[in-house]
């Protein structure tokens, strides 16, 4: 009976538990929801693409796909660094588009429950605009920052995305 | 209501036959109304008809079978010539085919929606009333109204009923009709026998877009012969390609590595011939006769003729030239919206044509012709062609350009101005022109298509409209240059002509780098600085120069070196990087990579 009640609150609610890549940006632990999640690959020869935002470092094939590429560290103001061994690119589909996003190194898979994601505070010191973090984590000895990309790329920046000369 | 037809395949059948009569249908329409006792004509139109309303009822669609069988009641009556065909009776047959098309789009759609049919048929059933055969019927003359009024409340039974009739079993109509005579006594003064033009006008311009979305994209039909080709040519490729698994295999157990390059190299060649052979199946598949566009516009320009109260004969050449299904989907609101501009604006009314010495009927010529790897479409009027300065008064007084832009140009330009967005010589707006949207619509899928658009004006003696499009847009031929250590990919259909040139030939004029080429002098743009590229090499003194044409205009652009010419396919940037200027998308290099093609189009109008 109990059982039975749990499911279908959790199939209600999208499930209780969640799964999210957790992936490192300058020494900070971010993640991202797993279904978000179309594959994670090694770093490849990028074509610059001219006349794009900064953060824009070009574009990939992807089997036969070319997809853009977006270097996070870039995006969110860090410091930029040389790719090494770790680096890798997750490739993601943001609203309905196929998308790289270029991360320092990619951890693991965690699943955690719903209600420990609390809401961002209202200062965000790293440069991450404050649109684009869902949430915060706190777990016992990590902090991690629940991103949303699709905010990241809300209408107005895609526009400008393809405007920017 | 929806659709409840167990066999999904036999209604795919049924959709997929149906549509394509129709698409014939409104053609011979057209062709019967010029020469109306082309017996065979007749018949066929007929026949299509019959056919329709055959399938329909087999399927059980009643409003289909409905209204079929009235058109093919009155078709019937011109083919045992007890009619004479008049432009009348043409919109009213023409009418009822839009209908029937709008019908069948629901049945495509998914969802059968109850329409008026009422309407139509009874304008239809006029034209039956003086039928011996039918007499029963349709004698009194109050009756064929009547029968309208009827046929909502009867609907499941009535096209049974109504077919039955056709073959002279009049009396189950009777008793159906007999009830709703009284109270719908009132409504019967309205319609009126003969069609006026208002109400025509409505019905006519929804279903034409239903006409529109019927033209079925989601299945191709192929030759049979084209499709045993194919499968042949798949063939080859698979041996090859086994012959290059056995011969990877080969080498890998060390057998005969002095011949591995040799073997290596004629399997190469080979697959080259193979895949090259594959491709030209594959796109002659998706061509697609330009007929296919084509032949809606007959009917098109008999309707605004009759609109606009001109006469005007419309020529078609070439329909039988063949091009890419998507260049074929692209081009057909742009050449509506000239088809209509040569009969609104370019040609001139029976009078007016009369006092200008010229024949009351106007010609509007629309040809297509293969010429390279383009494809040439021409809407050619003889009309009273463009006035370049009322174009230039029209387009100061929308405050669309300034008095110095307008002196600065020349007649050429002053053309262009009739594409701008907003622009129109109308004062009034109209339903049918007048908004300064059409010309941008041309503008803007032609530019989609990488096409070219020239103006032909001849003050008093028509226009022409000449587009030239590329065959494919999947797969073309391209020059790899690179741009310091950037490959970048330049679509050979736009490359004049490349030369090597020492920087000392550089001149400047206006702070604008030019080249003096022949006769004439050329101005440059350094891809380098466009892209933004990093500078690698500083000492060289020499560079190449690849001149690029689109339409009049021509640059030269400056890169490092030449590559070479590979025939490459466009792959989308995404949307994300769709609006990049210069970039026309990108493709995959036969290393892996990703090379950018560049955009003419956009480079050029960049630096004018």
């Amino acid at each position: 009976m109990e059982t039975a009640l749990t499911k279908v609150k959790s199939e209600e609610y999208g499930g209780e538990l969640i799964q999210l890549v957790s992936f490192n940006l300058e020494k900070e632990e971010y993640g991202i929801n797993v279904l978000m999640v179309r594959e994670i690959i090694r770093m490849l020869n990028i074509t610059r693409v001219p006349n794009t935002p900064h953060y824009v470092e070009g574009v990939i094939n992807l089997r036969g796909k070319v997809i853009p590429i977006i270097n996070l560290r870039k995006k969110f103001d860090l410091m930029d660094t040389e790719y090494d061994k770790r680096t890798r690119i997750m490739v993601m589909e943001v609203v309905g588009e196929l998308m790289g996003f270029i991360v320092d190194e990619v951890s693991e898979v965690i699943r955690i429950s719903e209600k420990e994601i609390q809401p961002p505070p209202p200062v965000v010191s790293s440069g991450i605009e404050q649109e684009c973090m869902a949430g915060v984590i706190n777990q016992a000895e990590r902090l991690l920052v629940l991103l949303d990309l699709e905010k990241m790329f809300s209408a107005d920046e895609r526009r400008l995305f393809s405007n920017v000369a | 209501m929806a659709i409840d037809c167990e066999d999904q395949e036999l209604l795919d059948g049924f959709l997929a036959e149906t549509t394509e009569l129709l698409e014939k249908l409104d053609d011979d329409l057209i062709s019967l109304e010029k020469s109306p006792e082309d017996a065979d004509l007749m018949n066929r139109i007929f026949r299509s008809i019959h056919t329709v309303k055959g399938a329909s009822s087999f399927l059980g669609f009643d409003m289909l079978v409905k209204v079929t069988h009235k058109t093919e009641d009155v078709l019937n009556r011109l083919r045992k010539v007890e009619l004479t065909l008049t432009p009348e009776i043409m919109d009213v047959i023409l009418e009822a085919v839009d209908l029937v098309k709008t019908l069948v789009a629901d049945i495509k759609g998914g969802d059968i929606i109850e329409r008026d049919l009422e309407g139509t048929i009874a304008k239809l059933i006029p034209y039956l009333s003086e039928n011996a055969v039918e007499a029963t019927v349709l004698a009194p003359v109050f009756a064929p109204k009547e029968e309208k009024e009827a046929a909502p409340p009867a609907a499941p039974t009535e096209p049974a009923a109504s077919q039955q009739a056709g073959e002279a079993a009049p009396a189950e109509p009777q008793p159906a009709k007999a009830e709703p005579k009284a109270e719908s006594a009132p409504k019967q003064v309205a319609p009126s026998p003969q069609p006026k033009p208002q109400p025509v006008k409505e019905p006519q311009k929804a279903p034409a877009k239903g006409g529109e979305d019927l033209a079925d994209n989601s299945t191709v039909r192929v030759d049979v012969k084209r499709l045993d080709d194919l499968m042949n040519q798949v063939g080859e490729l698979v041996l090859e390609r086994n012959r290059m698994i056995q011969l990877h295999s080969d080498y890998q157990t060390g057998l005969n590595p002095a011949e591995f390059g040799d073997d290596f190299g004629k399997l190469s060649k080979r697959l080259n011939f193979v895949t090259s052979e594959l491709q030209m199946q594959v796109l002659k598949m998706r061509m697609l006769p330009v007929e296919k566009v084509f032949k809606k516009f007959p009917r098109i320009v008999r309707n605004l003729a009759r609109d606009l109260g001109k006469e005007v004969d419309l020529v078609i050449y070439g329909e039988e030239t063949e091009l890419d299904r998507s260049v074929v989907d692209e081009i057909g609101d742009p050449l509506i919206h000239l088809i209509r501009n040569a009969l609104d604006h370019g040609l001139e009314t029976p009078e007016q044509r009369l006092a200008a010495g010229k024949d009351r009927t106007g010609t509007v010529v629309l040809s297509a012709a293969h010429e390279g790897n383009q494809i040439v479409i021409s809407i050619k009027d003889d009309g009273r062609g463009i006035d370049p300065d009322r174009i230039a008064r029209k387009a100061l007084d929308k405050g669309l350009v300034t008095d110095d832009q307008v002196a600065a140009m020349g007649t050429r330009e002053i053309l262009d101005l009739i594409f701008l967005p907003g622009f129109s010589t109308k004062e009034q707006t109209t339903d049918l022109s007048g908004r300064g949207v059409g010309m941008d619509v041309v503008r803007t899928n032609i530019r989609k298509l990488n096409g070219i658009i020239e103006i032909k004006n001849e003050l008093g003696h028509g226009s022409e409209f000449i587009l030239k499009l590329p065959l494919t847009l999947a797969i073309i031929q391209s020059l790899l240059v690179e741009v310091e250590k950037e490959v970048y990919s330049i679509p050979l259909a736009s490359v004049i002509e490349t030369m090597r040139v020492s920087k000392k030939e550089f001149h400047m004029i206006g702070g604008q780098e030019v080249l003096k080429l022949r006769d004439s002098v050329l101005p440059l743009l350094r891809l380098q600085r466009t892209f933004g590229c990093h500078e690698v090499y500083t000492d060289r003194d020499t560079c190449y120069v690849v001149i690029v044409g689109v339409a009049e205009k021509r640059i030269g652009l400056i890169v490092t070196r030449l590559l070479g010419q590979q025939e490459v396919a466009i792959k989308s940037l995404g949307k994300f990087l769709s609006n990049l200027p210069g970039i026309g998308g990108s493709t995959i290099m036969g290393d892996g990579r990703v090379a950018l093609i560049v955009d003419p189009i956009g480079l050029v109008g960049g630096a004018a």
